[in-house]
């Protein structure tokens, strides 16, 4: 039966085969060839402090980055609710990336349009093209609402999102109670993260606005019991799905706001349809009413912080990703404060489980050096779970680690959360910086564990260090996304992800003298 | 300055040069339409694998696609390595040019690559960079080729932007280098990008019979290869009609004829080996590779006996750019694989005539529409599999439809003879995985029938 069995994939062993290691040598001719000392020297030079130094001076160009561009995250905002076609204003080519970058990811297909302007529109303003757009996509996909962003063509050329959807509306396109909500994403600002923001916020608030209710927080018998929860840039389905286990536990009543989990993790049932779960669009003016809000991405979420505190005069509860024990012992202590119910004791019980679990483990990973790239709030979600494991964080980069985040900046709280701990002494919080830098602090100063996405996968391998796929994007393994990484069973699953990469390289790297079996 | 020259527009923006031709069809607002210019011209130029490839712009356009190209190296990564101005706002009112020189002048230092290639982006074509200048002057600062790429998404499809990128070729690359001194001259393969490694089963192939490879543009490239693609014998346009426009540029230029042929398929592949040697003019190599191409051929049709079995009568629908589509239906052909549908949204006039050659009329044209049009034909149709990029992969998944990828992300590869078998064995384990019969069987709770009988 050898014959029938899938090779996968094929070129991967392809290259030791003579007739190529042949052919590399030919081919070396035309690439200026250096000599293998010169190489060797290369190489010695790119782990040298010296060069450490000069990658850090470097003002110019991003090498590799480790963010994407605002519409991205705001496609993903507007998926995030019921029957929400996501548009994105500009032209074309942004939008196939977005929707390959979520695909690639999530391993969903990702419904999105955009109004494909072209160079007449970068000369009079993209007002048709959007129109049109309206017009086909609404007729194409049925959408219940559209979801519109910018692109950076759109911000330069300054088009004006408000009047253009009046005038649709004016010219028939759109019926006069048809929703587009809207935000303007221009990519030369922030990131996908500010992107997410900027469109949760915008649908927020354009629903809010048109229904006409007025917020009267905890007031109303049906609606003022609730919750309100944001999980923000949330690259884990599965993070949606433990949210819900645990607030089922305590058994209060929440609304999601934004929950793309429906679209990115749906049924194969034989007939595709473009839109699965979701907030339900008359939720939101009723959450105006809700109890509290809880943020689970406060870096990520500043803008819709602000909005919900200011205009719905709510209180907000906003931490980082809740990773870890600490992490989820925060987050049930403040879910128990806002709703006054008490942590159930089935939480409770997991709790003591998983500390068993990192109990049983601890041997493996303590002291263990580890290299973290990521967004912010995910950042100090692993930080802070680093240090409670023992393991130590050596070099943290955040591309977009703003220090821009008003009263809150992210790279104060790392450092002051290392601080707490001696286990996060050696550590660097670098923001605004790329994987070559990571690549340097890598080779500089070796790590035992490198944590990020897949993006990390090629500094890691130059640096010979295991890369444990945590994040966004992770295109190259299966099914990351499904697990949940925060709450206790998130630890648990961490846990088993970095103890298994530990005792996997163990094996593989045994000499083979007392290969033992029990550990 | 203007981004692009007007005529682009204008006229034959496909790459022929026939006055009957149209220009490439333009994207439709409202809908998910693929990729853009840049997008485009990136494709076509990022497989010179030891050149740096620096997009000026905010993050967008490089943070979106660095690293996730399928077009393979045999040795240096740089190409790989994503490079960005990261513009930001005050860089987009006070203008990113010093950020772009300095950019070029950190490259140039750290990873010394034989050439630079630069390009503009939306953002950067708006707001009137003179990328040209600039380059022009690192270039001449630093003596490399510092290569302006003027091809922002605005202006149009991917198609356009592969045609921009040869036109960058043209302009600065060919003709500005000699080979050494007794390297054997043969055929220029113009748009084959060695997507999972296809060109290096094509090369196997031309070495075989004997016909040298001059230059690759640009699968598995190196910088200087591409200077003196000029000296080829023959250019052979690898299925990419975006690209025709720079062959036939070279025949006017340097008197190199060329002609468009396609790796997919037995017949194509044999027939493109032939025109070679052919156009090459040697009696000798003509004979060789009559010989060889018959014993490959006898040889495949062995081996894909019994997939052809399996293979006979079934279905597919194939929705990939234009310049794909008639070649792989050759290939399908070749299996037994009926093709119902044809996507035909990226297709030139020509293109769509060629289709029509090979699939005859009752198969349906899919001009536009997106994922909801494919799976409207492959129901009506009652097609067995879909054959299409990764972005429809999900969709197709998610209808429980047998499906394999043939863009640039796929890991397979499907030129030549190997090849063939290769989609042969691809395309029957993708129809006869168990998953699909588990799929279309309901729950034994659940009585239900699945939701369409195919
Ligand atoms: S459409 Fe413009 S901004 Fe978008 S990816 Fe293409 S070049 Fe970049």
């Amino acid at each position: 039966m050898s014959k029938d069995r899938l090779e996968i994939p094929d070129y991967n062993s392809l290259f030791s085969e003579d007739r190529f290691v042949q052919q590399r040598e030919n081919k070396r001719q035309f690439e200026a060839p250096c000599s293998e000392q010169e190489t060797a020297e290369a190489l010695a030079y790119s782990q040298s402090a010296e060069y450490l130094e000069k990658n850090f001076n470097r003002k110019a160009v991003v090498i590799n980055p480790h963010k994407a561009c605002q519409p991205l995250g705001s496609i993903m905002a507007a998926l995030g609710f019921e029957k929400t076609l996501p548009f994105v204003h500009g032209s074309q080519g942004c939008n196939s990336y977005f929707r390959s970058h979520l695909s690639r990811h999530f391993k969903e297909p990702t419904p999105a349009v955009s109004s494909s302007m072209t160079e007449d529109a970068a000369v009079f303003g993209g007002m048709s093209n959007l129109i049109d757009g309206l017009e086909n996509s609404i007729a194409l996909y049925k959408p219940e609402m559209v979801a519109l962003c910018t692109t950076c063509m759109a911000e330069v050329i300054g088009d004006d999102l408000s009047s253009f959807i009046g005038n649709a509306r004016q010219k028939g396109v759109i019926s006069e109670d048809f929703p587009v909500a809207f935000c303007n994403t221009p990519s030369f600002v922030g990131s996908h993260i500010t992107g997410y923001d900027s469109m949760l916020k915008g649908i927020l608030s354009y629903l809010y606005d048109r229904s006409g209710i007025q917020a009267a927080p905890g007031s109303g018998e049906e609606t003022g019991e609730k919750l309100n929860v944001m999980l923000g840039f949330e690259p884990y389905t599965g993070n949606f799905a433990e949210i819900r286990k645990i607030l089922n536990a305590f058994d209060t009543k929440y609304t999601f706001l934004g929950d793309h989990s429906g679209n990115y993790d749906s049924p194969a049932t034989g007939e595709y349809e473009y839109y699965y779960g979701g907030t339900k669009l008359d939720d939101v003016p009723l959450a105006a009413n809700a109890l509290a809000t809880l943020s689970l991405q406060k870096y990520t979420l500043k803008k819709t912080q602000d909005y919900i505190g200011g205009t719905w005069k709510q209180l907000i509860a906003a931490m980082s990703t809740p990773l870890g024990i600490t992490g989820t012992d925060k987050l049930l202590d403040t879910i128990s404060e806002l709703t006054g119910l008490p942590v159930p004791a089935s939480l409770t019980e997991e709790r003591g489980r998983v500390v068993d679990a990192l109990m049983d483990s601890h041997p493996y990973i303590h002291g263990k050096r580890v290299a973290l790239v990521g967004d912010p709030d995910l950042l100090i979600g692993l930080i802070g779970f680093c240090l409670e494991t023992g393991m130590e964080p050596v070099h943290i980069v955040c591309s977009n680690g703003d220090v821009d985040f008003n009263d809150v900046k992210f790279k104060e709280e790392a450092e002051a959360l290392l601080a707490s701990s001696p286990y996060g002494s050696e550590a660097a919080v670098y923001i605004g910086k790329d994987l070559w830098h990571m690549r340097s602090l890598l080779l500089n100063d070796p790590v035992d564990l490198a944590i990020g996405s897949s993006h990390l996968k090629f500094a890691a391998k130059d640096a010979n260090v295991p890369l444990i796929r945590v994040g966004f994007p992770i295109f190259d393994r299966h099914h990351m996304h499904r697990y949940p990484v925060l709450g206790y069973q998130g630890a648990l699953n961490l846990l088993s992800l970095i103890v298994n990469t530990v005792l996997d390289e163990l094996d593989r790297n045994h000499s083979g003298f007392n290969f033992d079996l029990v550990r | 300055m203007d981004p692009v020259r007007k005529d682009e527009f204008d006229s034959e923006a496909c790459g022929s040069l026939s006055p009957k031709s149209k220009p490439c069809p333009r994207p439709k607002p409202g809908e998910a339409a693929g990729g853009c210019s840049f997008d485009g011209a990136q494709i076509t130029l990022l497989p010179i694998m030891d050149a740096a490839h620096l997009v000026h712009g905010p993050i967008a356009c490089a943070g979106n696609s660095w690293e996730s190209r399928g077009a393979l190296s045999s040795g240096p990564s740089l190409s790989q390595y994503g490079f960005a101005t990261d513009l930001n706002d005050s860089d987009i009112i006070f203008g990113g040019e010093k950020k772009l020189k300095e950019s070029i002048d950190y490259i140039a230092g750290r990873f010394a690559p034989p050439a630079i290639f630069v390009y503009s982006t939306c953002v950067t074509a708006l707001i009137g960079e003179d990328m040209d200048a600039v380059c022009k002057e690192a270039g001449e600062r630093l003596h490399i080729p510092v290569i302006p790429v003027n091809s922002p998404g605005f202006v149009g499809s991917k198609n356009l932007g592969n045609r921009l990128a040869g036109d960058a070729l043209l302009q600065y690359v060919i003709g500005t280098g000699e080979p050494e001194p007794g390297t054997p001259l043969g055929v220029n393969l113009i748009g084959e990008y060695n997507i999972a490694g296809e060109m290096w089963d094509i090369e196997k192939l031309m070495n075989s019979a004997g016909i040298a490879v001059t230059s690759r543009i640009t699968g598995d490239a190196r910088y200087k290869e591409i200077t003196w693609a000029h000296r080829a014998k023959v250019n052979m346009v690898v299925c990419s009609r975006a690209l025709l426009g720079l062959a036939k540029e070279m025949e006017s230029r340097y008197g190199i004829p060329y002609f468009e042929g396609s790796f997919y398929g037995a017949k194509e592949t044999t027939y493109s080996l032939r025109q070679m040697a052919y156009l090459m003019n040697d009696r000798e190599m003509e004979r060789r590779v009559d010989r060889l191409t018959e014993r490959e051929e006898s040889r495949l049709a062995m081996d894909l006996r019994p997939y052809r079995k399996l293979l006979k009568g079934k279905k597919a629908v194939l929705y990939t750019g234009g310049v794909k589509s008639w070649s792989v239906i050759s290939a399908l052909k070749e299996l037994g694989v009926q093709v119902v549908g044809v996507g035909t949204n990226k297709s030139t006039e020509d293109d769509v005539r060629r289709i029509a050659d090979r699939v005859g009329d009752d198969t349906e044209y899919i001009p536009e529409g997106g994922a909801s049009r494919i799976l409207k034909t492959v129901r009506e149709r009652k097609a067995d599999i879909m054959i299409a990029g990764g972005r429809n992969m999900y969709v197709a998944m998610k209808e429980q439809i047998p499906f394999i990828d043939i863009n640039q992300e796929r890991h397979k590869a499907y030129a030549g003879y190997e090849g063939l078998l290769r989609l042969a064995k691809e395309l029957t384990y993708s129809l006869a995985n168990p998953i699909w019969k588990l799929a279309s069987s309901p729950a034994p709770w659940d009585k239900e029938a699945p939701p369409y009988d195919r």
